[in-house]
Order: C-alpha cells, then structure tokens, then sequence
C-alpha cells in the first residue's frame, strides 16, 4: 500500500518547467523568498529583544548582578559557522567548475555544522551551570530564546544538507547539476549572516 | 518554448479525460499534486470551516436575543463560542479562501501553465492547513480557550483554559500554509507568464493574488515568532510580554497586528481580484483604469505595513505615533477608493449581465464601500476612543471581511464554479440565495453600527445591567439575529443548489460568461495538462473577440479577430 502510494506519487508531474535550467532559476528565487521570510522572522525577534533591553525596566539593570557575562564558547561557535560558510562556498564553486572535491567540502561543512551546534550546546550548559537560568530573569530568557531560535533554523538545515553531502560525495553534483547544493548554500550562508547579527546584537545588548 | 498557432481557437470541446477523472482514488486525490485538485480540496476544507465558523456565529447571536444570562449557556461557554467563530473564520477560512482555494484552481490556468511553479510545495502546504485545523480542533479538546481571536497577552498566558497552545500552535503551521501558498504564487507569476503576457497584461486577479502573496512571505513570520513567545511565556511563566519580568504586553499588540492588520489585506485584496474579473467579464466591458487597479493592490500592499498601530489607539502608545498612524490610515483610503471608480467606470455603459456572479459583485460594491468608509472613522482618533471596542468596531470588519472578502469568495465561486466542476447551477437559486445573503447580512450588521455608535460594547454577553440602554440595544439585537437566520438560510439554500447542481446541473460549456482570460479558452472541467502547449495571449480584457457560439451553447474567443494574435485581422475601433 505505502510503495502503491509512493509510485503514486513519483508518477506525477513533479515540475510545470520544461527547461531544466527555467526549472533552476524558479527553484533559486523560490529559496530566496524563503530566505526573506525567515530574515522577517530573525528581524522580528531581535528587534522584540532590542525593545525590551531598551525598555526603562531593564536599563542599568542587564546583565542582572547575579548573572555572568555571555558564554564565552560563542565566540569558537561563531568561527566554526563562519568557517563552515567558507566550505560550503568552495564546494558550490567546485560543482560548477565541475572541479574535484565537491564531496570533501561538503563533509567537511557538514562537521563544521555540527560542531557549530555542539559548542552552542556546550553553551547552554555552560550558562546554566553559571546560575544563567532560563526562568530567571530575561535576559537569561532572550539569550535562550534567540539562540535555541537560530540553533533550530540550523537542525532543519542539516538534514538537507546531509543529502546534499551524500550526493556530493557520490559525484553527482557538476556544472549539469547544481540545484540541490546552491539551494542548500543559500540556505547555509544565510544561516551565517543571521547568526552574526544575533550575535552582534547579543553582545551590544549584554553591555552595561 | 512552443507556441500554438495563434489565431487558431484553442481546443475547449469537453473531453472524457478532464482533471476529474484523471485517475480515481483517494489515494489519488490526497497525494495529487495537480493545483486544480489541490484547490478543490482547499475549496471542500474551507467551505466546512466556515459551516462550523457559521454555527458558533449563530450560536453568538441567538444568546444575545436575551439581554440576561440564559441557561442554555453559561457566558463562560459564550465567550469560548466568539472566540472560536473568529479563530476559525480568520485563521481557517477567510485566509486561506481566495488564494488557496480559488487561486490555486485559477492562476496556473489563467497563466496557460501546466501547474504552479513548486507542485509539491503546494501539496505540502494543503497539509500543513490541515494539520493546522487539526490543531484548532484538538484545542476545543483540550480545554478549548476564550481569549478572542487576537490572543491578547496577559490574559492568553494566564487564562484557566488549557486550549491557547495548541490553538497558537495550529495558528503558527497555518501560517506557514500561507506562507508556502504565497511564495509558490510569486515564483509562478514571475517564471511562468504565457508568451505576450507582460505584467500589464495579467489578469488582474493574478496582480492581486500577487500583492497578497508579497504580504503573505512578508507579514506571517512576525505571526509565527509572536505566537512562539507567547506559547513559551505560557509554558514557562516567563516572557517579554510579561511586565513583572521587565517585559511588556503592549509589545505583545504590536507584534500581533504588525501580521494581522496587513493579514486583513491577505483577506480583501485577492476579493478585490476577483471583483475586477466578474465586473469586467459579466459587463463585457474592457476593464477601466488597468494600471490604477494593478498598481492600487500593490499599494495597499506596501501601505498594510504602516497602519498596525491604528488598532492600539487606546493602548497608551504614545500621541505622537497615534497621529502617525491615523494619518497613514487615511492614506489607505485612497488605492481603495481608486478600485471602487474604476469599478464603477468600467460597469457604466457596459452590457451588464445580471448573472449570479454579477449580483455578488455589485453586492460587494456596496458592502466594501460602507465597510470601507466606516473606517475612516474607526481611523479618525477622536471618534475612535468612543467607538474602540463596541460593536461599530464588529460591524465595520464584518462588513470588510464578511461583506467584502467572504462575498467576493462566494461570486468567484460561482463564477468558476462551471470551470471547477463542469456544471451549471441554477441562476434562479443562485439569484435568491445572493439577495437572501445580502438582505440577511445587511440587518445583522448595520444594526450594529448603531449599537456601537450608541455604546454597546463587542464581546459583552448580557446587556440587561447596560443603564437606560438595555431595551434600545434589545431591539437592535432582535434585528440582528434575525437578519443572521436570514443570512444563514441564503447560504444554506446555496449550498444546496450548488450541491443539486453536481449531479443534476447542465454540462457547462468552455465560456459560460463571455470570458476573455485564458481559462475559459480550456475545456469545463479543464483537462490533467490545463493546455497542451503554452498558448500566446493578447489584451485578456478584450471582449470584443468573444462572441456566442449558438453550437456550444457558450461564447469563444475568437483568436482571428485579434491584431495582437493576427495581424491581419480586421481594424476595429473604439472598443476600449
């Protein structure tokens, strides 16, 4: 039943293009409203974190005395998303240049990712050791929420990204082929650029 | 890309092998990802929402014929009822109606495509709304909750009733059905238009859907994030919407309408779009003012972004920003009110048919025009610290989401209803249950525009304590839940000959109405492929190449007689 399904499905048309390359461009620009959706969203949430560290409440008061400075692990977390931003470029160019590699790079953006998201949990625990509760005071809060907010974004990129590295490996990315590892860069640089601005805006926030 | 011959009629003999009986199964309807079935099946989910909305709205009404507490419900009970009928009508029926009902059956056909540009993104997103309905239902499950559909913090994060988070939950994939349905839209728009159709020669139901979909990616993030926080701070006791904490719940506000005061547009400029095609096509008169109607959705588009601050006047923002946003407000007025002229200027000495269609949209000019304008001063700031929070308030959005958007939904319906289905419906009945519909609506919410101006305020579930005023506003609920039944019975007599119709309904031929866009040029119902190749398009408001056909007992679009297609075709003059 679930194969007569499946079939089902895999016999219909998939895509109103008949031009593979009319097909990408679609696909392209698709991503990049996704992206704009999710930049709203990352907007949203720094700028509700913006207005209430600014709020009367919270000046002169953030970080609270009783709570430590932000994990320095961020800092190592962000060289490794940077860095894995890096890869992740080299490998698209390779595909297109149809260079070898293409399977290296990704492996290895792959490991930076997941290394991006051991550290911030490596953060976590180290807030929270460092009396950094989550339900006690907000700026405990927001830290939590902005990064668990981006630490999710990254989770969904990784899966995707694990068939992209699976099919790089398998040499099936080449100038023909790109579709699959540019959607997943974008997704991947875009990743990056949220994170250093959250970043950013944390550190701005968590200054007296 | 191949082309037809142009000037050759394109091929609208019905055929056994449509987008009906393409294949058969549920299986092969569930997992279709043919954006006709895709609409049909949005079409079906929508319209059992808003029986279910139109219950709980009936329900509202009934309790307030009596001014006192009745025993048949309690108002705890009453206010779990208002706050379903508005998260259920906003959230499952009024937003996803148009563009992902009709608009999903209509674009890629207007478009001469085979189907949207992402077919399974499409799919996926049917699923999420479901899923999302799901969601609402297991919150009336759960405890169900009576927050209002706005979800106002404090009150939403500490309210005994255990059904807010699977509601905001249900909310939030909602919103990404949405979200999904909008960017399909603009990447078929922009990577999918026919030969010779420029941007200024879509259909203007495309330009709306266009608008509405730049609001859709745009506008729903700030949704899902603000729902999040509040599901958290719900969970957790702690949140930036929480004063104790250092937060505020006025941010709350803010955020809230940031999303729902542009989501409004989500609901009325796709009506808008519909409103442009029957007017034009059921008046067989070139639509008037094109650009000033294409560019009105795109600035309503661009200024549904500044104007959320017009529903926190009394919140305590600041003077300064309510003078802002009051003063934007008005600006709205104005691609609105550019909309209604045209409208009109394209009715005046048109050939009007009084089809079922024709009667929504004209019933739609006159309630978008006393919805419309009652805003005005809702958005004036003096008067609208005496009418915040009464039912002038209640009746002016019903009149824009009901009266204009609902009812714009209701005549697309039935003027794609032949294309949808392959079968006529009964114009009498259809005549009926549109002048029911309009009388109905019109007693149920004019009245309440007296009743607010004279302070009855929304949401309050006895009024018998209301001093001096309780046997005037007695009257006016009397009215108002009478023209509700009335209401009621317009739709449920046009559900049923609309039902009638799918199996005892004449064959529908390919151009019922006169149409000149490109999906009347397709078979009724159109085939699996919509067309097999990629037919060449001239001025889609053109009307003076369509003609009646005695044989198909329709109208064709006569492709010869047109210079953009022909070149040789005979001069004519005047007919724009």
């Amino acid at each position: 039943m679930s194969f007569f399904s499946f079939q089902l499905f895999r016999n219909q048309r998939v895509t109103p293009f008949t031009d593979p390359t009319a097909r990408f461009e679609a696909g392209r620009f698709g991503m990049w409203l996704l992206i704009a959706t999710l930049a709203v969203i990352f907007a949203s949430t720094l700028m509700a974190y913006v207005f209430v560290r600014l709020s009367p409440n919270n000046i002169g008061n953030w970080p609270p005395p009783h709570m430590p400075p932000l994990p320095q692990a961020l800092l190592l977390s962000t060289i490794f998303l940077i860095a894995s931003s890096g890869t992740m470029h080299v490998a698209t160019l390779a595909a297109r240049r149809g260079e070898p590699g293409v399977g290296v790079w990704m492996v290895a953006t792959l490991c930076l990712g997941c290394a991006f998201l051991g550290v911030q949990t490596y953060a976590w625990i180290d807030a929270m050791r460092d009396n950094m509760a989550f339900t006690k005071h907000l700026y405990a809060w927001t830290f939590y929420v902005l990064t668990v907010l981006h630490a999710l974004h990254v989770i969904g990129g990784l899966l995707p990204m694990l068939v992209t590295t699976r099919n790089a490996v398998r040499g099936l990315y080449g100038p023909e082929r790109l579709a699959g590892i540019t959607y997943c860069g974008m997704y991947w640089h875009f990743l990056d650029a949220a994170w250093i601005v959250l970043y950013a805006t944390l550190l701005w926030g968590s200054t007296r | 890309m191949t082309t037809l011959d142009a000037t050759r009629p394109l091929d609208t003999r019905p055929s056994a092998d449509n987008y009906l009986t393409h294949s058969r199964g549920v299986l092969s309807w569930i997992l279709t990802l043919d954006h006709k079935r895709i609409g049909v099946m949005y079409l079906v989910s929508v319209l059992a929402s808003f029986l279910l909305g139109g219950v709980f709205a009936l329900l509202v009404r009934t309790k307030l014929l009596f001014p006192g507490e009745v025993s048949w419900m309690s108002a705890e009970a009453y206010n779990h009822f208002f706050t379903l009928h508005g998260a259920v009508m906003v959230f499952l029926v009024i937003i996803p109606s148009i563009p992902a009902a009709l608009g999903n059956f209509v674009l890629p056909i207007m478009l001469g495509a085979k189907d949207v540009a992402f077919p399974r993104l499409n799919l996926a997103s049917y699923w999420l709304w479901l899923l999302g309905a799901t969601c609402v239902v297991l919150s009336l499950l759960m405890g169900s909750f009576d927050t209002g559909w706005t979800f106002y913090t404090p009150y939403s994060t500490t309210t005994r009733f255990g059904g807010v988070v699977p509601v905001v939950t249900g909310a939030f994939i909602l919103g990404f059905s949405s979200i999904f349905t909008g960017m399909n839209f603009i990447v078929t728009v922009h990577k999918l238009r026919p030969p010779g159709m420029t941007w200024f020669r879509m259909p203007l139901f495309l330009w709306a859907l266009y608008s509405t979909a730049l609001i859709q990616i745009l506008a729903t993030p700030v949704l899902a994030i603000t729902l999040s926080l509040l599901a958290v701070e719900r969970i957790f006791h702690i949140g930036i919407f929480d004063p104790a904490w250092g937060g505020d719940p006025v941010l709350f506000q803010h955020f809230f309408w940031f999303y729902s005061h542009p989501a409004v547009y989500i609901m009325i400029v796709p009506g808008m779009g519909i409103i442009s095609e029957i007017i034009s096509v059921h008046a067989h008169r070139h639509i008037f003012g094109y650009r000033f109607i294409a560019f009105s959705s795109i600035a309503i588009a661009f200024f549904s972004f500044l104007v959320w601050g017009h529903h926190m006047y009394t919140s305590g923002q600041s003077g300064l920003m309510n003078v802002v946003f009051s003063a934007i407000t008005f600006s709205v007025a104005i691609p609105s009110a550019i909309k209604v002229f045209n409208w009109l200027a394209t009715l005046y000495k048109g050939s009007i048919s009084l089809t079922t269609p024709m009667l929504y949209a004209l019933a739609f000019l006159f309630l978008f025009t006393i919805g419309g304008l009652t805003g005005l001063y809702l958005g004036t700031l003096n008067t609208d610290i005496h009418l915040h929070d009464t039912y002038f308030v209640v009746a002016h959005f019903h009149y824009v989401m009901m009266g204009s958007a609902l009812i714009a939904m209701i005549g697309g319906m039935h003027h794609w209803w032949p294309k949808m289905t392959g079968r006529m419906y009964s114009e009498f009945w259809g005549r009926i249950g549109c002048t029911l519909v309009f009388i109905g609506f019109n007693l149920t919410f004019f009245t309440q525009f007296m009743l607010g101006s004279q302070g009855m305020p929304r949401r309050y579930y006895s009024y018998d304590q209301l001093p001096g005023m309780a046997e005037a506003f007695k009257t006016y609920h009397h009215i108002s839940t009478g023209g509700s039944y009335i209401m009621a019975l317009g739709f449920v007599i046009t559900a049923i000959y609309l039902i009638h119709s799918l199996y005892r309904g004449k064959p529908a031929p390919a151009n019922p109405w006169g149409g000149r866009s490109l999906e009347w040029q397709c078979p009724s119902p159109p085939p699996h492929d919509n067309f097999k190749v990629t037919p060449r398009v001239g001025d889609c408001y053109d009307f003076s190449v369509v003609r009646w056909d005695e044989a198909s007992n329709g109208y064709i679009v006569d492709r010869s007689l047109d210079p953009e297609l022909n070149p040789n075709a005979p001069k004519r003059k005047g007919h724009h």
